[in-house]
């Protein structure tokens, strides 16, 4: 099972950086996603993301007040990125352990693909463990 | 004088890096860097999918010296970092290359420009292009810039 396989997703939602955590959380939450993708202000600038992850283990752990409280202070910036399609699952599972994020951009040349996040890792898994399972049946 | 205004692109530096055997050892390893006068080198794949790995002297220091072992014995694919850190927007501020160095705690970065190889970044280029642009922006302050 290569990264090629699976890349299949590329939705996402944007976020301004000027959010706050509240605005993420209700965009979030309107848009049945679990990560945002966080806008650049300037061509030179870097893409950030924040995941529901972030939101729960920062701002909502430590009580803080979530309308001030801005969300570039938990994002994740630059992004995590991959472009070689041919790698197997197995390092695309060690370059988020690597790294300690659970979505990764995937680019093939100039064309953006879209995020594989680790849910996407583990189906791959799952279905090939069920493929072995059928095979030996 | 402001490092905002460096980009990725005016850091980056395009040379080859030595290639070691996955199955070398350490020692092998830090003959090779002390010849070749390059503080990386690049561990290739097996495979169409297999990754490659990057082997650098802090790996080397962190996980063998300061670890006691013994550097004839540990093997390169024992200490390299693998998959590879990219990058692949060469218009990056550099503020943003050294965060992605920070987050994934590597010192070598291989940077591709439109899915093509294009260059290495390391710490010291880092540095090298702050220093630059420091000097450039004394030199048209019109101070003379004291090198140490």
């Amino acid at each position: 099972m290569e990264l090629r396989d699976i890349v299949s997703d590329s939705r996402h939602v944007k976020i301004k950086s000027s959010a706050t955590v509240s605005d993420a959380l209700v965009t979030m939450i309107e848009n049945k996603t679990d990560f945002l993708l966080i806008d650049r202000d300037e061509p030179n600038d870097a893409y950030g993301i924040v995941t529901r992850w972030d939101l729960v283990e920062g701002p909502i752990a430590h009580g803080l007040d979530l309308a001030t409280t801005s969300i570039m202070e938990y994002a994740r910036k630059p992004l995590v990125v991959m472009n070689n399609l041919d790698l197997d699952i197995r390092w695309v599972a060690k370059k988020m352990a690597n790294e300690g994020v659970s979505k990764i951009a995937v680019f093939d040349g100039e064309s953006f693909l879209g995020f594989i996040s680790d849910v996407d890792v583990l189906k791959a898994a799952a279905s090939k463990v069920k493929k072995t399972r059928g095979a030996k049946k | 004088m402001s490092p905002r205004s460096l980009i990725l692109k005016d850091v980056v530096k395009s040379f080859e890096l030595p290639v070691i055997e996955r199955e070398a050892t350490v020692s092998a390893a830090i003959r090779m860097m002390m010849e070749c006068n390059r503080w990386s080198l690049l561990v290739p794949r097996k495979n169409k999918t297999d990754a490659y790995g990057i082997v650098t002297k802090k790996d080397l220091i962190t996980k063998v010296v300061a670890e006691g072992k013994d550097p004839a014995r540990v093997k390169v694919k024992d200490v390299m970092s693998k998959p590879l850190v990219i990058l692949t927007n060469l218009s990056l501020d550099i503020r943003w290359v050294a965060k992605a160095m920070a987050n994934s705690g590597v010192s070598t970065i291989v940077v591709f420009d439109k899915g093509d190889f294009y260059g290495y970044v390391t710490e010291g280029c880092i540095l090298e292009g702050m220093y630059n642009a420091l000097r450039r922006a004394k030199l048209e302050q019109g101070v003379d810039f004291v090198s140490c």
